[in-house]
């Protein structure tokens, strides 16, 4: 008992005295013992950040209290915080479509002032700049990118050549390829795979017919304007070469699914987002190592109204009700600063890395070298307004993946379907 | 008078009023809300706007589908789910060896949390590398497409659903059929009664209660049912899975419409009020004891 009792006044004595003793320390490290409070996705690069936080408490003595949640439950719970004004969370990471809303609500600041404070993290000409310009609203930087994505055509070399075909240009080569590797293996591999689930799934790579067959979802007033001759058309080929060509039960197939087939060599196209070439190229899952080429997502138009392939871009942002504004800044700038993302790659499986040093090193072209020069096209024609970047995107997307989805369930005509998701749309953007 | 005195009042009591209380508030704080158009993306400029959100309701097709999948997924996993509950329990009525672990067998999908059950059955229901394509293959049929076909898949899901919860019926009217005198059986019998009249004539009828209570926990549950829907399908494809709840859960953490979610919310609890109300008057009728 008696070894007990010391134990425990020595360690109440060591606590007060780390306590009082705090400050000591405190003239080089202003933040010591700052808590802050962060909200990020579940992705590689939240892992790889996890694990370097340690380095980070050493460096400027913050604790950071990280939370991790599912990129799809993110934005509803940093909205019931952020609205209420609870203050919960100093650091919130997010996708760039909410950022209009998010500024227009005042739920986030701009970052220039204590990011110029702190050059050593913060270094603006090494982030891609296409991911970068994301954030800037007014000529304001409101948030880093931690990681982003774009969007291509992954076909398999082998069969292509096996059946004389050509790389895949416009969605009438990606049709023609299709109907003609289902045809001559018999169905035993699929003319192509894509996700076909309702919601920001399907919409997300439907988006690409869209704007590559000359369509958009918003007309210059602002409207949903998708019940257009081109969006329809988008729909209709979308649905037919999912139909004819894709594989069974492709109507509820999610990132996972489309990516499994894919990588088991079950199909011989899909158009999907950068990072699939990650998982494609690794050994230890895809038996289909080099055999993939990569190209960018077709268009059809001559003159589009924007690019086909997407611009994912997710960074952290600083809340407004955060009771240490320029800690969390300092943060932000320190978990996209290039020596963490270099460490990144070394720890995660992650090729969304947005610092162009990272980019171009040698451990990114060691291990993604299939498929960089196609990512980077991709990137630089990426469209920003891939995805409707309004207060309600979400609702949009939502309405647009339902129409999407009865088109290929057979439900509805695709004049209908996105008739029906125009009114939705309309009535959702006036309320 | 004797209510009264009985000291046993000051335990009760202050429980009761703690919970009446917060329902009270929650209630009418929800109902306020659903006056209002509350937006999480439009903090601080919700306005009261009536019963606005109640007339978008009821001219809000996508809602009142929602609404008829909610009834008829109701409907048909209640009723599969004791019809087929009673039968297993009848077969299982009497003495084999195997009786006490085929019992704690039942347990097992009661116990598995409903995100388990769904990931499970969305790999059995995998078109091209799931369990249920495979046997349809042994046995001769095409594959199906179960969970992608608008048409089959919130069928698919009511086999989940009516897997997990079948047991939960056996294992309640099993407790009940124990309990029940045998007595009664055994005078019918004597006098000469078939085997199916002493079950249609005197178990059933013993048995009324504990089905009613089971069937009314079932058609609560499957009202309320979300996680199924959530893993298996999401609500699509076509938003052929759609149910109420689930479209409620849509709106306000996809859409981020708080009040119209809330809106959509209280008319479920309206209408499940009601259905139950109704089901329990048919199920314990008020003058005197079933027969």
């Amino acid at each position: 008992m008696l070894n007990r009792r010391i134990f425990m006044t020595a360690t109440t004595a060591a606590a007060i005295f780390a306590c009082l003793s705090a400050p000591v320390f405190a003239q080089d490290k202003p933040f010591d013992g700052v808590q802050l409070s962060v909200l990020m996705e579940g992705h590689p690069t939240t892992d790889a950040i996890q694990k370097l936080l340690p380095e980070f408490k050493t460096v400027t003595g913050i604790d950071v209290a990280l939370e991790v949640v599912p990129e799809q439950d993110i934005t509803a719970k940093m909205l019931l915080e952020l609205s209420s004004k609870s203050g919960r969370y100093d650091v919130v990471q997010n996708n760039i479509i909410y950022v209009p809303g998010f500024v227009k609500n005042g739920y986030i600041v701009p970052l220039d002032e204590q990011l110029a404070k702190y050059p050593q993290f913060f270094d603006k000409a090494d982030f891609v700049p296409g991911y970068f310009n994301t954030n800037v609203v007014d000529g304001k930087v409101y948030g880093l990118p931690v990681y982003g994505e774009s969007t291509f055509l992954m076909y398999r070399k082998d069969l292509f050549e096996q059946y004389g075909l050509t790389e895949p240009k416009t969605f009438d080569d990606v049709e023609k390829a299709a109907k003609t590797i289902s045809e001559k293996t018999n169905k035993e591999i699929a003319g192509i795979t894509m996700r076909g689930r309702q919601g920001i799934e399907g919409v997300y790579v439907w988006a690409a017919y869209l704007w590559g067959m000359g369509g958009s979802f918003l007309d210059e007033n602002g409207k949903s304007n998708l019940a257009t001759p081109e969006g329809t058309k988008a729909l209709d080929d979308f649905a037919r070469v999912l139909k004819s060509y894709g594989p069974v039960g492709v109507a509820n197939f999610g990132w996972e699914e489309n990516r499994l087939l894919f990588q088991q060599g079950k199909a011989a196209m899909t158009l999907d987002a950068t990072v699939n070439g990650a998982y494609n190229e690794d050994p230890a899952a895809s038996s289909v190592v080099g055999k993939v080429g990569y190209v960018p997502v077709p268009v059809q138009t001559q003159s589009p109204k924007g690019g086909s392939s997407s611009l994912a871009v997710h960074s952290l942002y600083v809340t407004a009700d955060s009771q240490n504004a320029e800690a969390a800044a300092l943060f932000a700038a320190w978990a996209t600063a290039k020596e963490q993302q270099l460490k990144s790659m070394a720890s995660d499986p992650n090729s969304g890395v947005t610092s162009l040093t990272a980019l171009n090193g040698e451990s990114f072209g060691k291990r993604y070298g299939a498929f960089k020069e196609a990512m980077i096209t991709a990137i630089n024609q990426g469209n920003p307004q891939y995805l409707p970047t309004i207060e309600q995107a979400n609702e949009v997307i939502n309405n647009t993946g339902i129409a999407v989805s009865k088109v290929l369930a057979g439900t509805a005509t695709a004049a209908d379907a996105l008739k029906e998701a125009d009114q939705a749309n309309n009535a959702a953007i006036g309320r | 008078m004797a209510k009264r005195t009985d000291p046993s009042r000051f335990f009760y009591q202050p429980i009761i009023a703690v919970l009446s209380l917060t329902s009270l508030v929650l209630t009418v704080y929800v109902v306020w809300l659903s006056l209002r158009d509350l937006s999480l993306m439009r903090a601080g400029r919700d306005t009261f706007v009536g019963i606005d959100n109640y007339i978008r309701f009821f001219n809000d097709p996508r809602g009142l589908w929602a609404l008829w999948r909610t009834v008829l997924f109701t409907v048909l996993a209640t009723s599969i789910e004791v019809v087929l509950g009673l039968a297993i329990v009848l077969f299982l009525d009497r003495n084999f060896a195997l009786k006490r672990l085929v019992r704690t067998l039942l347990l097992v999908p009661i116990i598995m949390t409903p995100v388990v059950v769904g990931l499970t059955w969305r790999f059995i229901f995998d078109p091209a590398s799931g369990m249920a394509n495979y046997l349809l293959s042994r046995l001769g049929f095409d594959a199906m497409d179960w969970l992608g076909s608008p048409q089959v898949a919130l069928y698919s899901v009511l086999i989940a659903d009516i897997w997990q919860w079948t047991p939960f019926v056996i294992l309640l009217s099993m407790a009940a059929l124990d309990s029940a005198p045998s007595d009664p059986l055994d005078a019918a019998r004597v006098d000469g009664a078939r085997e199916w009249q002493v079950t249609w004539y005197v178990l059933l009828p013993m048995l009324r209660r504990a089905i009613a209570i089971v069937a009314l926990i079932r058609a609560i549950d499957s009202i309320k049912a979300f996680d199924l829907f959530y893993i298996m399908t999401r609500g699509g494809p076509a938003l052929s899975t759609e149910t109420l709840n689930f479209y409620g859960y849509v709106v306000a953490f996809t859409n981020f419409e708080i009040s119209y979610s809330l809106t959509v919310a209280l008319i479920l609890t309206i209408f499940t009020n009601v259905a139950l109300l109704a089901m329990y008057g048919v199920l314990f009728p008020k003058n005197g004891e079933p027969r």
